[in-house]
């Protein structure tokens, strides 16, 4: 690791004035140690937001829907009772999300913004597309892992978090602040697609900080439920994952969404695949319909042609869950 | 083999099964276990001497290369590095069979280049980035199956591909055309890496021409024989310590060339070094469970297996050595017509290491598998045909008789407590619509009988306390506990009255802590040793109590005779410091008899075909090992291989890329050993009948036993339960549904 400087922001502010170039924003550096250590990041200087008030906690007030702030711990949200009757798809993505001791430490945040795992892009010794380099190396390479869909240019990597698609099927924002000013955006539209030829993971600008994530009444309404699978029970990330959340009215499922993690780039939706089953009750033959519009363009890579079954199969049952529930 | 053994003195008689006994047998804590809770237990990555400089070493980029020059100016001129070590500066130094720690030609991502001592760990990795090395790459080979291949690089001028051994008895060829069912398969294991948690590593000082290195290590003694063959030192001059030791499973059998870095800079520098490697280093440079490629035929004729031909290709990276996964088909079933061929094959990729059960875990997968194969083939339960060839007491490759074979007990116990009834053929329904459930089991073979030489010492002071000295080791498997209790039992005291003093190459020899090795060769040199020092005492006791000798025993730490008791440390009361110092030695075993240990898997599982998730319920573990000293720790050690065999049924795989040789699942979170969420329900048991013919304890190895059959009892029951059998390990949900859609 190289060494750094650390330095403790008491605000907001202060600390988007101290995250400049060759500077990191630290909350709990569950995944930025790990880069570091990695050799992957080389920030010259930690900004550390734990010392800022006022981001840790959810809140939820009637008609405004739910706040909860960048810095609260992942093990707050998924062991509150309370939150799990406003919004219980968290507490379903949280409790297989890493593990206990990372979910102690990791943030709202953090998971958000945390990097791919993508064994090419963590290995400092490989200059990946990512990295400034010229190719993707699981492309032709080792690539089970990786994304079977949305992966237009140079790179194969998944969205990680689990908490994305959970929030993004309840549509999510997130409230982004710099010295410029404060702007809120689309959870879904805080991660950038390799197709734009971005070779960034996050729309952040430099110098903002995800201070809050809000999810809004309408969001709240949706019935939702989050699905993973794993190559083991603990402490893995999504081979695919799938949160899908929808109104309930009379047997059918209204203004639905259906977010896949682990299958693309970015977490994955087709508002075909929505629209699909808007309005119309569960059935197999309807997720199946629903899930082949979500993976119509899946072009998956030599090792990983198992997560299109996978997927389908995942979107099927969580459809079929929340139908039933 | 001729076994040649010196030994002293003459052996007791054996335990016998109805002896009673107070402390061996029954469950006893661990002696050390409260110096490990709370953190007092020292080990070698503790040690923190004064002055200590720290060792980093700079490994290959590249999988294949020649390595033209070393330029370590500027990380010598790196203020606080006190050393660079390469192959252009460094004394020769005898390393398995190469006469060098730094090769000309680097033959794998992570082969050692140059090392650096320096003030501290990170000043000595930053040093490692500015040695400037220029290599000359050369073409390179990673993959076993490309390796086979005659289009990829040639690595080693003899080819990639070697012959390891070949067996044969009987007929198989006249078999196979003349049997009633022929089944054949070709399996697939994958690389497994070791991961103890204590990763390799040693502390190296000098005071004056005597080194004293601590090493993390399964040998103290075979560290001693390394460093006396890479730097020439008389035995005396060396001295290895391993206190506490975070596991080994296999790969710590002798020096590392970290050991050797470690000695040669403090030889230089004239400090201590420590030299310990990084979780990283660890899964590219320390070893590994060779991935391999296994051809099983096998046939039926009559209701009977009638001959089984297997042949086998183990990717051992640069290894000298194969672990043979053939040794199971030889030796584990009573069928008159095998043939086995094992093949050794080059890679550029980390090699192999001893991996608790080599050759026999992968083995055990292929021809298990083979054998269910063939029952189904058959129509026969595969538990019936198996019995059908599992009653011989007479080994079928030596033709000798075993001691002890209780193999069908194994079954019987494990099909009743798993409910082996309740087996179908095509399997079970899942506790969920959609769900599968499924049975399987497999056979355990492996040695265990312990060998010559070791010897002990013990020591009973005035008190009537005892010091038990011998030097081996305890890599965790609890070794310290049951020479307490075999010292204790055969001394009459309490076993809070031993210390055991372990892990020294100034204590009696013993062997390596490897191959189920330990208790049946140093429990009856404790045995022998303690029962000098007790028969030394009632002579003193005889003296001083004026009885006669034959009256005379101890018991509960004091010497009884005819209803009285005198506490040895009465007897002693008036001899000042009188010490008695009983010795022991292994005595040989016996020439014209085998000894074997047994065992039987069944596992429980439930797949879900829509996902590919396999989830194992229920493994119960039978065991045939003869005399258990201490029942929880035989639990532990079971408990522990089966975990550790599910995790090579299920999730572990190291995955390297072929173009640049690079091991991508290095550390923890890619390279996936089981958590305590996957751990099924484990049910130990054992037959538990001392074998009176291997030693005078009756006991026998359980190290590598439970991680032998249940990979391919998971495997079978897998298969069961999909009507689809998969061939390749790990089982991930990749495998599961690829295998799914191609039958399907």
């Amino acid at each position: 690791m190289k060494p750094f400087t650390y330095v403790r922001a008491t605000s907001v502010a202060e600390a988007s004035r101290m995250v400049v170039a060759g500077s990191a924003p630290l909350a709990g550096g569950t995944d930025l140690l790990g880069l570091m250590k990695g050799g992957i990041a080389s920030p010259a200087r930690l900004v550390d937001l734990g010392g800022i008030d006022g981001l840790n906690g959810w809140s939820r007030e009637r008609g405004a829907g739910l706040r909860i702030g960048a810095l609260t711990p992942l093990v707050d949200l998924e062991t509150s009772d309370q939150l799990a009757r406003h919004l219980p798809i968290v507490r379903e993505a949280l409790r297989d999300t890493a593990t206990l001791q990372l979910r102690n430490a990791g943030t709202v945040g953090g998971n958000l913004l945390q990097r791919n795992r993508c064994w090419y892009f963590r290995d400092a010794a490989i200059q990946c597309w990512l990295k400034g380099g010229t190719q993707c190396f699981a492309k032709e390479g080792e690539n089970e892992h990786h994304a079977i869909i949305g992966t237009a240019r140079g790179c194969n990597r998944v969205a990680p978090s689990d908490l994305a698609p959970a929030l993004i099927a309840h549509d999510a924002r997130v409230t982004l602040t710099s010295t410029r000013g404060t702007r809120s955006v689309l959870l879904a539209d805080l991660f950038t697609d390799p197709a734009l030829h971005s070779r960034e993971e996050h729309t952040l600008r430099r110098g903002e900080i995800l201070t809050e994530v809000q999810v809004p009444e309408s969001g709240l309404q949706r019935r939702g439920t989050y699905l993973k699978a794993m190559e083991r029970k603990t402490w893995s990330f999504a081979l695919v994952s799938v949160a899908v959340a929808a109104r309930i009215r009379g047997g059918k499922l209204r203004d639905p969404r259906i977010v896949l993690g682990g299958v693309a780039p970015v977490p994955w939706r087709v508002e075909a695949a929505e629209a699909e089953i808007d309005g119309h009750p569960f059935s197999d033959d309807l997720a199946r319909r629903a899930a082949d519009l979500l993976l119509a363009d899946a072009a998956p890579l030599a090792k990983n042609g198992y997560k299109v079954p996978l997927a389908k199969e995942l979107v099927r049952r969580a459809l079929a869950r929340i139908a039933a529930a | 083999m001729e076994q040649l053994a010196l030994v002293q003195g003459d052996d007791a008689e054996a335990w016998a099964a109805d002896a009673v006994l107070t402390i061996v047998g029954r469950p006893q804590r661990r002696v050390e276990g409260a110096a490990k809770v709370t953190g007092r237990a020292r080990y070698t990555h503790d040690i923190r001497l004064p002055g200590t400089l720290h060792a980093r070493i700079l490994r290959s980029p590249h999988p294949r290369a020649r390595v033209r020059h070393v330029d370590a100016s500027r990380a010598l001129a790196l203020a606080g590095v006190r050393g660079v070590l390469h192959r252009f500066n460094t004394p020769k130094t005898a390393f398995r069979g190469e006469e060098t720690i730094f090769r000309e030609e680097v033959r794998f991502v992570g082969d050692e280049v140059a090392a650096v001592a320096a003030d501290t760990e990170a000043i000595a990795e930053a040093a490692l980035s500015l040695i400037v090395v220029d290599y000359e790459v050369l073409p390179h080979v990673v993959d076993l199956e490309e390796a086979i291949d005659a289009a990829s690089p040639r690595i080693d001028e003899k080819g990639n591909v070697l012959d390891a051994d070949r067996y044969e008895r009987g007929d198989v060829r006249k078999e196979f055309a003349a049997a009633d069912v022929v089944v054949e398969g070709t399996y697939r294991t994958s690389t497994q890496l070791h991961n103890s948690l204590e990763t390799h590593g040693a502390v190296a000082v000098w005071d004056g021409d005597q080194l004293t290195v601590y090493e993390s290590t399964q040998h103290v003694f075979g560290v001693r024989e390394g460093l006396r063959n890479a730097l020439h030192l008389p035995l005396a001059n060396i001295r290895v310590l391993c206190d506490h030791m975070g596991g080994g499973f296999g790969s710590k059998g002798g020096i590392g060339k970290y050991t050797i870095v470690a000695a040669l800079f403090a030889r230089e520098i004239g400090a201590p070094v420590r030299c310990v490697l990084d979780r990283h280093e660890e899964n590219v440079a320390a070893g590994n469970r060779s991935a391999t490629l296994q051809r099983v035929r096998a046939a039926g004729k009559d209701g009977r297996i009638t001959a089984i031909a297997h042949e086998s290709w183990s990717n051992v990276g640069q290894a000298r050595w194969v672990a043979d996964p053939t040794g199971p088909t030889k030796g584990l079933y009573d069928v008159p017509n095998v043939l086995a061929h094992a093949h050794r094959v080059l890679t550029n990729t980390g090699s192999l290491a001893a991996f608790r059960a080599p050759g026999y875990v992968e083995g055990t997968f292929a021809l298990e598998s083979a054998i269910d194969e063939l029952a189904d083939g058959m129509g026969v339960d595969p538990l019936a045909l198996r019995r059908r060839h599992a009653g011989s007491q007479v080994d079928p490759v030596s033709k000798m008789r075993y001691s002890l074979k209780r193999l069908v007990d194994c079954y019987d116990i494990g099909a009743e407590e798993i409910g082996w009834s309740r087996r179908a053929r095509g399997g079970l329904r899942g506790s969920a619509p959609g769900l599968r459930r499924g049975l399987g089991m497999a056979s355990q073979l492996w040695s265990g009988g312990g060998t010559p030489p070791a010897y002990a010492t013990v020591h009973l002071n005035p008190d009537g306390t005892a010091v038990v000295r011998i030097g081996t080791q305890d890599i965790g498997t609890g070794t310290r506990t049951v020479i307490a209790q075999v010292c204790a039992e055969e001394l009459g005291i309490d076993v809070r009255g031993v210390r055991v003093e372990i892990g020294d190459t100034d204590a009696p020899y013993a062997p390596i802590s490897a191959g189920s090795l330990t208790v049946a060769s140093i429990t009856p040199a404790v045995r022998l040793a303690a029962k000098d020092a007790r028969e030394q005492l009632l002579d003193v006791a005889s003296g001083v109590l004026e009885v006669g000798r034959a009256e005379l025993r101890v018991e509960g730490g004091a010497v009884v005779s005819r209803g009285a008791r005198t506490p040895i440390a009465k007897v002693f009361e008036d001899l000042e410091n009188y010490t008695v110092i009983g010795k022991g030695s292994r005595m040989p075993n016996p020439d014209d008899i085998v000894l074997k240990t047994f065992g039987a898997h069944f596992a429980e599982v439930e797949v879900d075909p829509a996902t590919g998730m396999v989830v194992v319920e229920r493994v119960v573990a039978v065991h045939d090992v003869g005399r258990i000293v201490d029942p929880l720790t035989a639990r532990s050690q079971v408990e522990g291989g089966v975990i550790q065999a599910l995790g090579f049924a299920l999730s572990e795989e190291r995955v390297v890329d072929k173009p640049t040789g690079r091991v991508l699942t290095s550390g923890l979170e890619t390279y996936k050993v089981p958590t305590v969420r996957d751990v099924p329900r484990i049910v130990v048991r054992f037959v538990d009948v001392p074998d009176t013919v291997a030693n005078n304890v009756g006991a026998k190895g359980l190290g590598e036993p439970p991680i032998i059959p249940a990979a391919a009892a998971v495997a079978n029951a897998v298969a069961n339960g999909l009507g689809v059998r998969i061939r390749h390990l790990p089982l991930t949900p990749r495998r599961v549904l690829d295998a799914l859609a191609a039958a399907s």
